[in-house]
């Protein structure tokens, strides 16, 4: 069905008109995952780009009929398996509010923490792999790259003391979490919040006021107000355009309400704007960690039991929609239960899937090297592309 | 940020300042102590709760395999990589078979959630690379032998649900001190 | 000894030195550049530190299969490699790397140098167009604009030492820098900012980041080399380095003195070498700190900033040097 359009418009060749049609294909230094561009140029300007995507699709809609609501949040975090915590949160969240199950207040202190701390390693992933799009591997990009990848395997290491796990956690289940805080846990988060702090400023002393670095990002790939809301975009793409827009603020979940944070928002809406924007969500990320830490209150992790039996959470019939910001924009996901252990359907709402709509609207008239910076801004991640 | 040059020897040196202040941070990265860890030869300290592979224990005090065969790991395995067989005795129940076909699993730590003897364990190392598939499709001698050589982690699914339990309401006033140490006790020493 | 057989016995002697102080120079780029990236680089082959990481990359490439794409034209293909070896080989001709040491201490040897290196282009082209491949291809046209456009700043910034020493010929512009502070690079004013942008018309003409927009691994994979493999891949890495150990040398010749240095006369081509391994590590260390600019962003740094700055400080060499000698006659 698809095939038919798609062969309409594929045309590996000369598409006459001097236009060379080039694949970026799913095999790509650059490609941030699977992704194929099939770009139409005109010498070095892009005057049509044809998104394929489906690389990675691993029916974890279908995969989510079959397990059970106690097996499922640790595939839950393969959607977005950069920013795992939030992934695994936004399914959690979905069954407990169609369950209509209550969360303790640690339990929802430690899943802010949590994902707090998620949203930094998950910022210092993209600063890298952008950079490193921007500068080359053989370049100042890698550099770059490394020393964000430094700072990450700070957070992993403090995800590995309190799960045991460095990239896919199953730290969340249905009424709290699972694990508490270790002992010296807290000392060492904090020492990790202040390292990353001070090294942000040497990020930001190596690309902020750059040149180079500027005349790459500004005014390159520009959303404009309007077109941000006609797509739905999410995340730092809408509020790199103007739109005071966070599911944090909008809709708080998980005692969000109690936590003091600026949400950035800056108009110009080009890949400097959104490089802003995140790297001020950063700071008040570090920021809302170490409120979770100082404020962290006593109590039970979980208000049912730990999994002792593969049914042994049942949601009665309902359906409901969660929604968490994640670090790439407004993950969610749609529940509907029919009373027993597992889900009748499920839904993810994927941010990068959104994200991705914008792309043809905003590349063509720029050059191929502005290709990868725009990608690179909009930071996909294809686990929730395709799912 | 600097208000943006409009002359050219304005721009010009903003290029020269912000090129000096890049090139003074790798600069400074040059004479930092290198971050690898180079591993085979020096191993990271991992962490107490570190999920690394599987393996069954034995009793503690008795000396028997832990393992009761109820099935619990392999009803609960999202992935479905656990096989076990159950043999009835009189005083209690072993595990014929048990397989676990460790080149599929998650590491997801569910297994050793839900055993109620603390018979499945995860271990403090990962290093189980081989060169043929086979061997990592290990049955119960195996995850013994596994068991005995290496370091355990924290994790046991005794401790894991003590932890995540709620107390009980009924039980909040008298027993509430009694119920702090025992999660007290369950938590791992201090780092 | 007839003439032509000292020179063919040095050539061949020069050839080898120079092949293996280029593979020796990825090794130290990729330490430096591994240090200044908080790790270690190359270390287990040839324990420690990765000593005959060189040997063991060379003897990979000469083991692989060679593979000819299909549709390639296969001339081209085949002859692109050793039309970009043989400039970058030859211009280590004329370098002399001590007074009377070399293969040809030519009189217009600058002229030659120039001249020679810019002939790369030719056989970097061919290797784009032959490649059958969109991406050599968009690549190869990217560097025809660009190595054009920094090749004339280049030449420019070098007729600047040449013009304070009063001659083309290399040892000739070394004897000019003897004494103390002799150095052009220590030159007032016109010696540092020449310098400079001898540094950033080698950058660009070397395809170094921030101006390697025609080998971007992140978009064109490789560039005009994607297709290459093997032992041809082999000879363009060579050539790659070659120049860039090529225009290093000529850096330090023309700005540092070349071999002066304190110490006895035979200790000379020991400072050239130190010096050119610090025009390269500064080169290096640029390269790992910057991101890349797009191709016309690159061509608008060449025409209206390089360009002019490099014709505006040779006009002001020549006035200087035009006072100066106005003044002593």
């Amino acid at each position: 069905m698809a095939d038919t359009v798609a062969q309409h418009v594929v045309e590996i060749g000369y598409g006459g008109n001097e236009r060379l049609v080039m694949n970026m294909g799913p095999q790509h230094p650059s490609a941030h995952g699977v992704f194929r561009a099939i770009l139409t140029l005109e010498g070095e300007t892009v005057v049509a780009v044809d998104a394929v995507i489906g690389y990675l699709h691993r029916c974890h809609e279908k995969l989510a009929e079959t397990l059970t609501y106690v097996q499922y949040p640790s595939i839950a975090s393969k959607t977005d398996y950069v920013s795992a915590m939030t992934a695994e949160l936004t399914y959690v969240s979905a069954v407990e509010k169609v369950g209509k199950i209550d969360v303790p207040r640690r339990a929802q202190y430690l899943r802010v923490l949590a994902a707090e701390l998620q949203r930094v390693a998950s910022h210092c992933l993209w600063l890298g792999t952008w950079c490193m799009d921007m500068g080359g591997a053989l370049g100042g990009g890698a550099t770059v790259f490394l020393y964000a990848i430094r700072e990450r395997e700070l957070i992993l290491d403090l995800f590995e003391a309190l799960t045991g796990a460095r990239l896919l956690y199953g730290f969340h289940q249905v009424g709290g979490v699972r694990y508490d805080l270790p002992a010296g846990w807290t000392e060492q988060c904090r020492q990790t919040l202040n390292l990353i702090e001070q090294r942000l400023r040497e990020y930001e002393a190596m690309l902020e006021d750059n040149p180079f670095f500027l005349v790459r990002t500004q005014g390159v790939g520009v959303i404009s107000r309007e077109l941000a809301l006609d797509v739905g975009v999410c995340g730092p793409l809408i509020r790199g355009s103007g739109i005071d827009y966070d599911v944090r603020r909008a809709e708080p979940y998980s005692s969000y309400g109690e936590f003091t944070f600026k949400v950035p928002v800056e108009t110009a809406g080009d890949c400097h704007a959104r490089y802003r924007v995140r790297m001020v969500e950063f700071r008040e990320s570090i920021a809302i960690a170490r409120q979770a830490l100082d404020g962290l209150p006593e109590g039970p992790i979980s208000s049912r039991p730990g999994v002792k039996s593969v049914g042994q959470v049942r949601v009665p019939k309902g359906e409901g929609y969660a929604r968490v910001e994640g670090a790439r924009g407004e993950l969610g996901c749609y529940l509907v239960a029919d009373g027993g252990a597992k889900p009748y359907r499920l839904k993810w709402r994927g941010a990068s899937f959104c994200n991705l709509a914008v792309l043809p609207h905003i590349i063509p008239g720029h050059k191929i090297a502005d290709v990868v910076a725009i990608m690179g801004s909009v930071d996909p991640v294809f686990g929730e592309v395709d799912r | 940020m600097s208000p943006e040059p409009t002359s050219f020897l304005g721009e010009t040196w903003q290029l020269v300042v912000a090129v000096r202040r890049a090139m003074g941070v790798t600069l400074r990265n040059l004479f930092r102590r290198p971050v690898t860890v180079q591993y085979p030869t020096v191993k990271r300290v991992y962490p107490d709760r570190f999920r690394g592979i599987l393996a069954l224990v034995y009793e503690k005090d008795t000396g028997e395999e832990a393992c009761i065969g109820c099935r619990l790991c392999e009803l609960i395995c999202p992935p479905q990589v656990i096989k076990v067989e159950m043999l009835k005795a009189e005083k209690r129940n072993y595990a014929k078979t048990f397989t676990l076909e460790l080149y599929s699993c998650e590491f997801c730590e569910l297994c050793v959630q839900v055993c109620p003897t603390d018979a499945i364990i995860m271990l403090k190392t990962f290093d189980l690379a081989t060169s043929d598939r086979r061997e990592m499709l290990l049955d119960k001698d195996r995850l013994h032998a596994l068991g005995l050589a290496h370091e355990p982690s924290w994790a046991t699914g005794n401790r894991l649900r003590d932890m995540q339990a709620p107390p009980k309401a009924a039980r909040a006033e008298g027993k509430g001190e009694a119920k702090a140490e025992s999660k007290a006790e369950a938590k791992e020493p201090a780092e | 000894m007839p003439p032509i057989l000292y020179h063919a016995i040095a050539a061949f002697v020069v050839l080898n030195v120079v092949i293996g102080l280029v593979t020796y120079v990825t090794l130290l780029e990729r330490k430096f550049a591994a240090r200044m990236q908080s790790r270690i680089g190359p270390y287990y082959v040839g324990w420690p530190h990765g000593w005959l990481q060189p040997i063991a990359d060379a003897l990979k490439l000469m083991m692989k299969e060679d593979i000819v794409p299909n549709h390639a034209d296969r001339w081209v293909y085949n002859l692109a490699p050793l039309v970009f070896l043989v400039p970058c080989m030859l211009i280590f001709a004329t370098i002399p790397f001590a007074p009377g040491l070399g293969v040809a201490d030519l009189n217009i040897g600058v002229l030659f140098f120039l001249a020679v290196s810019s002939l790369e282009i030719v056989g970097l082209f061919m290797g784009g167009w032959g490649s059958h491949n969109k991406y050599a291809l968009l690549s190869a046209m990217r560097a025809v604009n660009q190595i054009i456009a920094y090749d004339l700043p280049f030449v420019f910034v070098a007729l600047i030492p040449v013009v304070l020493a009063g001659s083309l010929q290399m040892s000739a512009i070394v004897a000019a820098q003897s004494g103390l502070f002799g150095w052009y690079v220590f030159y007032p004013v016109l010696g540092q900012l020449a310098f400079v942008a001898f540094l950033v018309a080698t950058l660009a003409a070397e395809n170094r980041v921030p101006f390697d927009i025609l080998e971007a691994e992140s978009e064109l994979v490789a560039g005009f080399r994607v297709e290459y493999s093997g032992m041809k891949f082999a000879l363009i890495q060579l050539a790659e380095y070659a120049h860039m150990i090529g225009t290093s040398f000529l850096g330090a010749l023309l700005f540092l003195g070349g071999w002066l240095g304190p110490g006895p006369e035979w200790l000379g081509p020991l400072w050239f070498l130190l010096k050119a391994m610090f025009v390269f590590l500064v080169v290096t260390w640029v390269r790992w700190s910057f991101v890349r600019i797009r191709v016309d962003q690159i061509l608008a740094i060449s025409w209206k900033l390089l360009l002019p700055i490099s014709l505006v400080l040779l006009l002001a060499t020549a006035f200087v040097v035009a006072y100066r000698s106005a003044g002593v006659a």
